[in-house]
């Protein structure tokens, strides 16, 4: 191992007279080697990739195999320097001046640049002095003037090996494209204790999120293909594409939480991918789905306070394919409003297929909820993958993960004289400007105190009209009465 | 820019080697540092840093040199391309040093056939292609180095070499008929001819190879050959260093 580095710089750096690739008739050819590449300059980074040591320890090996290369024969081999350190301030400026000229030392400041500027004319008057932390990358022949610049060095190691002087020191990026090319594969959570990268130990793999996407996407899956007809699977197709084509799309400024992912994910399309209006009507019919399986009734989606908010610019446009789309989604609305109290007077069928939809919303909500309470931007919304099991998995290790998970309140409902009454949770749309000024949508499941008879108090938004049709499709199941609903009668005996 | 299917037809592999050479001459001449080096902006090409003139002119001079070379190997009769740095008026304006790209070795193929696919492209040859010339450019900027310094105030040029007047394929090499009038070449510069071996200033007085590029069709050797005018050049100019022509 210790000899390893002798031999592999002295291959890759020191055969000045190394040409590679000649034709097997020239006489050079002989010094044609297994690398093609023909590496002239060695960085300690790409030697700790070659030979899987740590950093460190391949800046000694440099340091070793130039004084010994140097001490044999002077000049053989040429070394770049980074020096670590802090400076005054009125040294930073001379440098930030002579950098645009200087193409020896490249300067990368840690303080804000704009400090030069106004220094020349304050450079007596100032008081504080503040310490510039400054790093330098240096030839070895202007490594002395380049020391010169610190105040109090903190750090010198070689940066790279090189046969002869570099004029243009940018050459020696191409270091970190090899190494980004050949090493790509590892995976760095693991690497870094050997390779000695600079770690977080705050980080962890963004894995859950991934899978927290998944999982919303599955459950949005899952309702709509029970609730709809096959004819809806084409735009569910569209809304996993749209979701797709969000990967890693963190748009900062415009986070909106809109109460669900998708919409989130295809806002973030729309402005940033599909710009062309033919995008703009698939959207609209895509939006009219997901609000259809997540609002209270598709009514709201119709007569929604749109003021500003970005996730409810569509609704008036959902709003017309939805009353296309009337009658299959009123299936799914119906759901989400029934799903969240214990079905108590229905003796129909219908109540075992609304039981698993109720468990299914159920964490749909208590997903909503963690995922109001997060405040990260989802990063990345990759494929949707298999669903089935990754459900079960994602629940119990979002449950695991969530370490200040509100208890969910049950929803408690008590049937007296013929009427529900109780409290339950109800979306509330609340719109928030932001500290950018940027308008935020919130869709917040807020406590709400019900009344079956007044269909009214239930929900702020929803015209009865629709509610009363929607109610009165279901049957047994949740009639209210006083709504000209002929089921209404027999939801009370 | 290469075509999106670099080296498939002839006229793809000359437009790809044109690029190079562009991109070449732009390193030669910061390397060299026949203009300031400020005038020089950082660029990436083949995911490789390199340096390109900002001056409009030097840039357009650059592109019609390049484009009159091309209209040359479109022919197929192009031996040699070379960019000569001569010495400033003062010092005698003699060829100092020779950048040179021997392109004979590129197919030969008759004139209407430019835009005929090869019959066999081995394998990735897009990537091969960029490593290759990555390593040149590399190779070249580290050659830079080890060529002695050169005097202040050189220019430079382009060249071609044509191929000796074979029947090929019915064409002439030869330029007849070209406007300005022909000289004879000096004896000390004669290629090899039969029974005639090379001049003896050929090649230079020292030759140092960049590299051989072989990707595909795409086959070429550089190489760099220091003259013997640059010797005297060197002698001459150190006492005198200080002088700005």
């Amino acid at each position: 191992m210790a000899d390893k580095y002798n031999e592999y710089l002295a291959v890759n750096v020191l055969n000045e007279d190394r040409v590679v690739g000649f034709p097997s008739h020239s006489p050079l050819a002989e010094f044609r080697c297994a690398n093609d590449r023909g590496v002239v300059q060695v960085s300690y980074r790409s030697l700790s990739r070659a030979l899987k040591v740590h950093s460190n320890l391949a800046k000694h090996m440099l340091y070793d195999f130039h004084h010994k290369q140097t001490a044999k024969k002077p000049g053989s081999v040429h070394a770049t320097y980074l020096i670590a350190g802090t400076c005054r301030p009125e040294t930073s400026i001379q440098a930030n001046e002579v950098n645009g000229h200087d193409a020896e030392d490249s300067v990368m400041q840690s303080s804000p640049p704009f400090r030069s500027s106004s220094m020349p004319q304050q450079e007596e008057s100032v008081e504080e002095d503040v310490a510039v932390k400054l790093l330098l990358l240096a030839k070895e022949e202007d490594l002395e003037e380049a020391k010169a610049r610190f105040d109090e060095i903190t750090s010198v190691h070689i940066y790279s090996l090189e046969p002869t002087s570099l004029k243009d020191l940018q050459v020696l990026s191409d270091c970190n494209r090899e190494i980004r090319s050949k090493y790509s594969s590892e995976d760095p959570l693991e690497a870094w204790k050997q390779y000695g990268t600079i770690q977080n130990p705050n980080v962890k793999a963004c894995n859950l999120l991934i899978l927290f996407t998944i999982y919303t996407d599955s459950i949005i899956e899952k309702i709509k293909s029970q609730a709809t007809a096959s004819s809806r699977t084409t735009t569910l197709a569209k809304d996993e594409k749209t979701s797709n084509t969000k990967p890693g799309d963190d748009t900062k400024p415009s986070r909106r939480a809109s109460g669900s992912h998708t919409p989130q994910a295809e806002e973030a399309a729309t402005p940033s991918s599909k710009k062309t209006t033919v995008k703009a009507p698939t959207l609209k019919r895509d939006k009219s789905d997901i609000f259809k399986s997540f609002a209270k009734s598709k009514a709201k989606l119709i007569t929604e306070d749109s003021a500003g908010s970005a996730g409810a610019s569509s609704a008036p446009e959902s709003g017309e394919p939805s009353a296309a789309e009337d009658e299959p989604m009123k299936d799914v609305s119906e759901d989400e409003q029934e799903d969240d109290f214990v079905l108590v007077n229905s003796k129909d069928t219908e109540v075992a297929n609304r039981r698993s939809k109720a468990e299914k919303a159920e964490r749909e909500e208590r997903l909503r909820k963690m995922m109001e309470e997060e405040d990260e931007p989802m990063n990345d919304a990759p494929s949707v993958a298999g669903m089935d099991d990754s459900q079960e998995q994602l629940l119990t290790q979002k449950t695991e993960s969530q370490q200040s998970a509100e208890q969910e309140p049950e929803a408690t409902t008590t049937v007296s004289g013929g009427r529900r009454r109780g409290r339950r949770r109800v979306m509330k749309k609340k719109t928030v400007k932001d500290e950018e000024g940027y308008l935020v949508t919130k869709e917040e499941p807020v406590w709400e105190s019900f009344s079956e008879e007044e269909p009214v108090a239930k929900k702020v938004k929803m015209p009865t009209a629709a509610a009363t049709t929607a109610k009165g499709k279901k049957g047994g199941g949740g009639g209210k009465p006083g709504q000209g609903n002929i089921m209404s009668f027999f939801s009370k005996k | 820019m290469a075509s999106s299917a670099p080296l498939t037809t002839y006229a793809s592999l000359i437009s790809t080697f044109t690029d190079f050479l562009t991109v070449a001459i732009h390193t030669i001449l910061y390397e060299r540092a026949i203009y300031p080096q400020t005038s020089f902006l950082s660029a990436r090409k083949y995911n490789y840093p390199v340096r390109q003139s900002r001056h409009p002119k030097v840039c357009q001079w650059i592109n019609d040199a390049v484009s009159a070379v091309e209209a040359e190997l479109l022919t197929c009769s192009v031996d040699r391309v070379a960019v000569v740095i001569y010495a400033p008026e003062s010092l005698g304006n003699k060829p100092l040093e020779l950048f040179m790209f021997d392109v004979s070795r590129f197919p030969v193929i008759p004139a209407g056939e430019t835009t005929t696919p090869f019959e066999q492209t081995s394998g990735n040859v897009a990537v091969d292609l960029e490593e290759q010339f990555r390593a040149t450019m590399s190779k070249l900027s580290v050659c830079g180095t080890s060529l002695k310094h050169l005097p202040a105030s050189c220019t430079f040029t382009v060249a071609i070499e044509l191929k000796d007047d074979e029947p090929n394929k019915g064409r002439l090499n030869a330029p007849i008929g070209h406007p300005q009038p022909w000289v004879p070449v000096p004896p000390n510069l004669q290629r090899s001819r039969g029974a005639r071996k090379d001049g003896a200033d050929l090649g230079g007085v020292k030759t140092t190879p960049v590299r051989a590029v072989e990707a595909g069709e795409c086959v070429f050797e550089m190489w760099i050959e220091e003259g013997k005018a640059k010797q005297n050049v060197a002698t001459r100019a150190e006492p005198s260093s200080g002088e700005v022509v």
